[in-house]
């Protein structure tokens, strides 16, 4: 009689590799052999897994379709098996399960396309925040500006490609009217994505306001950031660009350095 | 309403009615419309998350509701370590939420720090029985309230298992001290797949231990020798799940019956008419014990 810690793990090694020869022994056999219920499991733990995958990556199941990603999600669950008792911790490490997948590798926006749905599904499930407080920010000396530190909202998450992946987003969703062509010659995205109240919102960023933002994200400067943020882009519209994080939330807080 | 000098909130009973789960889909037409059913029951883990709509909702839903926490991925009978990050966040929830039950399920789905995210079934042995009941136990201990425990569906059964289930969760909620939610279509359906009386079975369970029914749908799976019904949570609840119902009140008395649908969710006027079915037999057995 085996003891109970080595039966669970024979149980899982069964379904979750295959090998089984030994731990069907184990079953009662009755109107089935072991082998059939032991499918049933299998059948069970993969559908459930690969649906909650699906549930957070529609875009991705949409572009690959059902029977592709049902292939994939077999491949990504057997080397990330879920290590959380929680059906939206999931799918954490999909995106880099796609981009050295083999069978996609003639869909070069995929991973980054799926980085792009964790962020959605991380922004659906955050953090709220009160917005900023303006009038503390206007009391904030002029001279003092670049020493401001701001904290994005904690829902807020820069993503970034080579591709349109914003764009193929926006066209795979279900409500979508447009006429579903992406051009993928069109380059690269930015954007940030947050949800300031109950929408999850996906904002485009052009060069230099991604940087911008990533700096303030790490934590630097004011001043620093949009030393960066010019080398990006010198036309950049800064009190427009962070009238819009503030309008959009982005932004919610901030702190004035002391002087050194 | 009754209020705690606390944070203002304190568990509603759950009343011996019916009442439904509360499904994303139905957000919205719920906090809207607000149907007429006893109370709500929810999966604790989808309420994990540090904020979001979910949330949200489910605090407009505590304002007009009795609300019970049903837990699917806390792995009590794991002989892994007990989960405390999942723990932590289950006692969190119920903290801020105040729910009128707690229950999670008599089984495993863990092992070695992976997860299967399934049901899946102890051996029925005084091994187990001491394993599972000790890390009751413990949870109760640490979330400071009695949980209830509920019978798992089954597709296979272990040639070491020295005792029938029904045996194994009653000696279960004596050891641990904890209450038994008693899945009704549960029972039928592994019955069915392990050629067992349901009645036999629910004859075996303690009638003071049992605060909660379930009644859900199943899926039939048609082989050469005969069919194995997989408990997906799918579908109406079946006449011969009715019937075993009315049995399971006759013996335990009016009791707090969830309708559970969890895939292919239909409309709201769906589940609230499978609702309405079960309060007219939870009638029927109120009027005979008045």
């Amino acid at each position: 009689m085996p003891r109970l810690r080595d039966l669970q793990e024979a149980f899982a090694a069964a379904v979750l590799k295959g090998t089984d020869s030994a731990f069907s022994a184990e079953l009662v056999d009755g109107r089935f052999p072991g082998q059939r219920r032991l499918q049933v499991y299998r059948n069970n733990v993969f559908t459930s897994l690969t649906g909650a995958l699906s549930a957070v990556y529609p875009v991705v199941t949409r572009l690959v379709g059902e029977g592709f990603f049902g292939y994939a999600a077999d491949g990504y669950l057997r080397q990330y098996p879920a290590v959380s008792g929680n059906l939206h911790d999931v799918g954490h490490a999909f995106a880099d399960f796609l981009r050295y997948f083999p069978a996609a590798a003639t869909l070069p926006y995929l991973a980054d396309v799926a980085r792009l749905e964790w962020a959605w599904h991380q922004a659906f499930h955050g953090a709220e925040h009160a917005p900023l407080d303006l009038l503390t920010l206007a009391a904030v000396a002029a001279e003092r500006h670049s020493d401001l530190r701001f904290f994005l909202h904690p829902t807020a998450q820069l993503v970034a490609s080579d591709y349109p992946i914003l764009r193929i987003w926006q066209t795979n969703q279900v409500d979508d009217a447009g006429d579903g062509q992406v051009d993928l010659a069109a380059g690269s995205e930015q954007g940030l994505v947050l949800r300031p109240h109950m929408t999850v919102e996906i904002l485009p960023l052009s060069r230099g306001e991604y940087t911008l933002l990533q700096c303030l994200a790490a934590g630097t400067s004011l001043g620093t950031a949009c030393d960066m943020a010019f080398g990006q882009d010198p036309a950049l519209d800064l009190d427009g660009v962070l009238q819009k994080h503030i309008r959009h939330a982005s932004l919610v807080a901030f702190q004035v350095d002391e002087k050194k | 309403m009754s209020t705690t000098p606390l944070d203002g909130r304190v568990a509603h009973p759950i009343p011996a009615q019916a009442g439904i789960g509360l499904r994303a889909q139905h957000y919205h037409e719920v906090v809207e419309t607000r149907p007429a059913t006893g109370w709500f029951e929810v999966h604790s883990e989808n309420y994990f998350g540090d904020g979001g709509p979910p949330l949200s909702y489910l605090e407009r839903v505590r304002r007009d509701y009795p609300l019970s926490l049903h837990g699917v991925g806390l792995s009590l009978g794991t002989t892994d370590p007990l989960n405390l990050k999942h723990l932590q966040k289950l006692k969190s929830l119920i903290a801020r939420f105040a729910p009128g039950l707690v229950s999670e399920h008599l089984c495993w789905s863990s092992i070695g720090g992976r997860y299967l995210n399934d049901l899946l079934p102890l051996p029925y042995t005084e091994e187990a029985l001491q394993h599972v009941s000790q890390r009751i136990l413990q949870t109760q201990d640490y979330l400071q309230r009695e949980i209830l425990i509920e019978n798992v569906s089954s597709y296979l059964q272990y040639r070491h298992s020295t005792m029938p289930e029904q045996e194994f969760v009653a000696e279960v909620a004596t050891r641990a001290g904890c209450g038994i939610l008693l899945d009704v279509n549960n029972i039928y359906v592994s019955a069915v797949n392990h050629d067992f009386d349901p009645l036999a079975y629910l004859r075996a369970i303690p009638v003071a231990s049992v605060r909660e029914m379930h009644l859900a749908g199943f899926a039939v799976n048609h082989y050469d020798n005969g069919d194995i019904l997989i408990d997906h949570h799918g579908a109406p609840v079946a006449q011969p799940v009715w019937d075993l119902y009315r049995e399971a009140l006759r013996r335990f008395g009016p009791t707090p019956t969830l309708i559970e649908w969890d895939t292919d969710i239909p409309p709201l006027a769906v589940l609230l008419d499978e609702a309405r079915k079960a309060d007219a037999l939870l009638e029927r057995q109120h009027a005979q014990v008045a």
